[in-house]
């Protein structure tokens, strides 16, 4: 994975901006506005991941949005533009095609989101985030995660030394079955017994006293503000665009979109300034350092 | 110290807070549904959803908050968890048999309905972080969730008695069908379209019926293989270690 | 001023008949560090765990511990949870979160400290303890060492004064057990904390340690300083003598009891100052001719992943029936990977593997070629409720008669009496036993062991010897992968030097350690300008004892 200059944006901060942009994209089926967030997320996601966000955004959203897209008008025949009949007299009309596409990209922009968000909020943002309000949850996560690799690796381990004490069959799937449960069974065992170790290793350590706080490794620094007020204005502006009925799209029953004046115009930038904060922020970066590198 | 009375009262406040926080979820959630209804129009709808799905699971995350659990409850109820995201690695054969749900259901009805409702959320959501978020983690958070809380809620014996292994399979396919199916498939109609009409909803759950079998079965399997020996041993840790003194 | 007063403590456990404290009374000065030894079961950590409230076991207590003048039960929670660290033995189920630096914070966190106050200290922690690099890593990502200093390091957050540390190195190999017991050290010597560390690696904590208790049968037996418990030990012929280091076994018989050596350092000094004549031992007659090969690896190499580093770089080994072959070698040497590709669940990706001079395809079945491979923890082949069941289950896969196998199984490995018994439930040392009987009743002609006497002590690590040469009697070939280079040159026939992924060096045990400087028994290390080539504390001893008798 590339570094990220986003990823050290303050974690309230950066999931705001998830927040937003997910939200956003999701209340609205508008060409431009999904276009925009399409195209800002697939960036962002191969910015950040290269080749293996390409192969995602082939051979899981590709797919995704041509599914969808085909549905969407064998089910829905509102639209005023037949295209052609089906045997039983339903229409596939232009309308429900174009909607279809266009929530199909939604779906996908959405994806997309998460793909990225999946790379940049770490477990530790996740525990920052809710330490405070929701302490007790977000210590059981962070447990979890604790346990997970080492229940795998032992689930590993486990399978591999019950699997040598046996003839080695073909694995049906019954056998297959009965063995994983008999694994599982075993590292349960296991499990709890360290569990009972862990939580004399939390008492010990006055887990349970009054008044237990939450350490923050986070700063919120001058640059944070700055972004954050970007992206609030920019939201604003769209927003206000939005409110004003600039931002508006009618698929049933003919297509309709308000007129390109300047709110709407403002809007769709500030949207797509919204979108791109975390690809812009690292173009500046990598500027930076070469101007950086370059006067060395 | 530890003493079976005391323990005994702390379960059944449990359960009446998990109890409380699950009407006001059952109210919100039928908010929701009339408040869809009303606006049945634009994509409000799917965005009022899922604020509410995200608001019905406050509750239960208050109540567990308050509750203060105790850290060895703390530490069973994360093993338990994990044990739930990692079971897969046993699998690794048949990616589409998941024991995720049995587990939920197993931690459930040894813990009561509160911890079980934070049992299946957290395992979705951990699973979600593991394998990669999506638009539909909150509603597999709610699914697992309600499946967690419904296990508590009928199969939590205060006397330590184990369930029957019948009824506990029963609950376990019906849940698994229909409460995780259907959420499922719900989400998927409600994230991608937004008119879901009846013809097209009686599709995707069609669609779904097989994956829902399949997962369904799962359970039952699991639940028939790991229900009796788990919450023995579960019980054996709670009556040797005074997990909930 | 005493910093902890533990005043006629006595315990039994809720179904116990036998106490397992019965009036122990001993006094801490602040500033001390004090060594508890004893054998496995002997109450040790029962009686650490009465040192803090929270972590006490349910039971009956008589007697009272007072820390720093007040009855413990008065000192308030908070108070001991800041001032009286507690570092338990298995380093990975210590570790609450997933991230070093949140564990680090875990504790502060929990007294409620803010945030700037647990940024120092968190900081402060991470540089003296050397976990900085780690700091933003997963603590799945550290080695077993790591983890444990990450312990450490988490409890002396909250600076304690008083260290209570119940084997805390067990699970480690020589090398991070030394690290950590040095951190352990200047904890000591630089900052004044009161240390109390229970232990069964005497070698290195006995000379570290200002004074030694000795525990027995739940009782208090000795209570003095180190030199004086190796003396004590000795002159009560206990068999506890075994566990204390090299130079004090060496030392004690050879008249010199009333003030032993306990360093190598000071055992070289003790026989130089004998003015011994050098002797060599003969060396062991190769069987050559007996012996059969039973599995044979070629030029192996293997990697985890396509893009990894080479793991295993053209290895080749050789077991013979009827021999134990102990491999040492360091952390990541691959000794672990060898296991697993000679029982089949790795494939190398070149290289040749032969059982009984018959090449073995590329995917045979460990079962099928009759190897067998027990992993570090020996629990990992338990599946049953019971140990009856656990070999059945096996017994059932070969024997035509599983009644009897299991019978004569259970006899060899001495596990008659707890055969009834949940195999989670043993101790350490049955639950190995119990794990070898299983997998011998898969009849193996080769069984590979890895890092078996991991956390053993000394008396359970000699009855686990003994049963190792009665396998390699009945014709099994034994590797045997250890860091315990004692263990190795006690009873391995050939040891072979795994060193970045092939066998660098190979050779009987004694021709294999004499020549080595640093990987070699400490009594080579002392003995050796006299004795060139003995290995054992007995042979030393021995030696030592009829020369005296001579002069």
């Amino acid at each position: 994975m590339r570094r990220d200059a986003f990823y050290s944006v303050h974690p309230a901060a950066a999931m705001l901006f998830f927040v937003i942009v997910t939200v956003t994209t999701a209340l609205i089926l508008h060409p431009v506005v999904t276009g925009c967030s399409l195209i800002a997320a697939c960036a962002y996601a191969v910015y950040l991941k290269g080749g293996k966000a390409l192969k995602f955004c082939l051979c899981f959203v590709l797919p995704l949005i041509a599914i969808v897209a085909v549905l969407n008008p064998v089910f829905n025949h509102a639209g005023a533009t037949a295209l052609f009949y089906f045997r039983n007299g339903n229409a596939v009309t232009l309308e429900a095609v174009l909607y279809g596409v266009n929530s199909a990209c939604m779906f996908a922009a959405l994806t997309l989101w998460f793909y990225c968000l999946n790379c940049v909020m770490s477990s530790d943002k996740y525990v920052y985030l809710f330490g405070k309000t929701i302490p007790v949850l977000s210590l059981v996560f962070s447990m979890v995660l604790r346990f997970v690799p080492r229940f795998v690796s032992r689930i590993r381990e486990v399978a591999a030394a019950q699997r040598s004490l046996e003839p080695r069959l073909k694995m049906s799937p019954v056998r297959a079955v009965k063995h994983g449960l008999s694994v599982i069974g075993v590292t349960v065992t296991w499990a709890l017994e360290g569990a009972v170790v862990q939580a004399d290793s939390m008492k010990s350590r006055g887990y349970g006293l009054k008044g237990r706080t939450s350490f923050s490794r986070y700063k919120f620094e001058k640059r944070d503000g700055a972004l954050l007020t970007l992206m609030l204005v920019c939201f604003a502006v769209y927003a206000a665009a939005a409110a004003l009925k600039r931002i508006d799209f009618r698929y049933y029953p003919t297509i309709r979109a308000a007129g390109c004046d300047a709110p709407a115009l403002a809007g769709y930038a500030a949207f797509a300034l919204l979108c791109l904060i975390p690809l812009l922020l690292n173009i500046l970066e990598d500027a930076k350092w070469r101007a950086l590198r370059s006067k060395i | 110290m530890y003493s079976p009375n005391e323990s005994g009262a702390e379960r059944r406040r449990i359960s009446r807070g998990g109890l409380i926080a699950g009407i006001c979820a059952l109210v919100l959630i039928a908010g929701a549904i009339a408040l869809g209804v009303a606006v049945w129009s634009n994509r409000k709808f799917y965005i009022v959803s899922m604020l509410v799905i995200v608001f019905a699971m406050i509750p239960f995350a208050v109540s567990f908050e308050k509750r203060r659990p105790k850290p060895r409850e703390l530490v069973v109820l994360a093993a338990m968890i994990a044990l739930g995201v990692a079971a897969r690695a046993a699998f690794y054969m048949l990616p589409q048999f998941k024991p995720m749900t049995a587990i939920v259901i197993i931690t459930g009805a040894a813990f009561g309905c509160g911890s079980g409702f934070i049992a299946g959320a957290m395992t979705a959501f951990v699973s979600n972080f593991i394998f990669g978020q999506g638009p539909w983690t909150p509603w597999q958070m709610a699914a697992l969730g309600l499946i967690g809380f419904l296990a508590g809620l009928l199969f939590n014996r205060r006397d330590g008695r184990l369930p029957g292994l019948l009824p506990l399979c029963v609950f376990g396919a019906l849940s698994t069908f229909f409460i995780y199916g259907f959420i499922a498939d719900t989400s998927v109609i409600f994230t991608s379209y937004e008119k879901p009409t009846w013809e097209l909803a009686l599709t995707a759950y069609g669609a779904g019926v097989v994956f829902n079998l399949i997962h369904a079965a799962a359970t039952v399997v699991f639940l028939l293989a790991l229900a009796r020996p788990l919450l023995k041993k579960l019980n054996r840790i709670q009556i040797k270690y005074g997990i909930l003194e | 001023m005493a910093c902890i007063k533990v005043e006629d403590l006595s315990f039994t456990y809720p179904n116990g008949k036998k106490r397992a404290l019965d009036g122990v009374s001993f006094e801490v000065r602040r500033g001390e560090f004090l060594l508890l030894i004893g054998a496995s079961g002997c109450g040790k950590s029962t009686l650490l765990r009465h040192l803090k409230s929270v972590l006490a076991p349910h039971g009956s207590t008589e007697g009272r511990v007072c820390f720093d003048g007040r009855p413990l039960s008065e000192v308030p929670d908070r108070e001991q949870a800041e001032r009286i660290g507690f570092v338990f033995q298995h380093p990975d189920d210590q570790i609450v979160t997933d991230k070093v630096w949140h564990e680090l914070a875990f504790g502060p966190e929990s007294l409620g400290w803010d945030n700037k106050r647990m940024r120092i200290r968190i900081a402060e922690m991470a540089s003296y303890f050397g976990l900085d690099p780690y700091f933003d890593s997963d603590v799945a990502e550290l080695s077993g060492g790591q983890k444990q200093l990450l312990n450490l390091a988490s409890v002396m957050a909250l600076s304690p004064d008083l260290l209570v540390l119940d084997e805390p190195t067990s699970q480690l190999d020589p090398i991070a057990a030394a690290d950590f017991l040095g951190t352990v050290r200047k904890l000591n010597t630089e900052l004044g904390i009161t240390v109390i560390l229970c232990e069964h690696r005497l070698e290195e904590a006995m000379p570290a340690a200002d004074r030694v208790l000795v525990m027995e049968d739940g009782r208090l037996i000795f209570d003095g300083s180190p030199r004086g418990a190796a003396s004590a030990l000795f002159r009560a012929s206990s068999p506890m003598f075994r566990a204390m280091p090299t130079a004090a076994r060496i030392g004690c018989p050879a008249g010199f009891d009333e003030a032993p050596p306990l360093t190598v350092n000071e055992g070289r000094s003790l026989l130089a100052s004998l003015g011994l004549e050098p002797k060599l031992l003969p060396s062991a007659q190769k069987k050559e001719c007996e012996r059969r090969e039973r599995l044979r690896a070629e030029g192996l190499y293997f990697r985890y992943e396509k893009n990894s580093a080479d793991v295993l770089k053209g290895l080749g080994v050789t077991l013979y029936g009827g021999e134990i072959y102990g491999l040492v070698g360091g952390n990541g040497a691959g000794k672990s990977t060898l296991l697993s590709v000679l029982s089949g669940e790795n494939r190398p990706y070149r290289g040749k593997l032969f059982s009984n001079g018959k090449r073995l395809r590329e995917s045979f079945g460990a079962f099928e070629e009759r190897i067998a491979h027990l992993s570090q923890d020996p629990r990992t082949v338990f599946s049953k409720e019971s140990v009856k069941e656990e070999l059945f289950s096996a017994a059932q896969l070969r024997s035509s008669d599983p009644e009897a196998a299991v019978t004569a199984a259970a006899r060899l490995m001495e596990i008659e009496g707890v055969m009834e018994r949940d195999p989670f439930d043993l101790s350490g040392g049955e639950q190995q036993r119990a794990a070898i009987a299983k997998v011998l009743l898969t009849e193996p002609e080769v069984l590979l062991l890895d890092e078996p006497t991991k956390g053993m002590d000394a008396s359970v690590k000699a009855v686990f010897g003994d049963k190792l040469r009665a396998l390699a009697g009945m014709g099994i070939a034994v590797l045997l992968v250890s860091h315990d280079i004692e263990f190795c040159a006690e009873y391995a026939d050939r040891v072979g030097f795994l060193f970045d992924g092939s066998i660098v060096s190979e050779n009987t045990a004694r021709e294999f350690f004499c020549e080595n400087t640093f990987y070699t028994t400490a009594a080579n290390r002392i003995a050796r300008d006299t004795y060139k080539n003995a290995l054992l504390t007995e042979e030393v001893t021995e030696l030592v004892l009829s020369e005296r008798k001579r002069s």
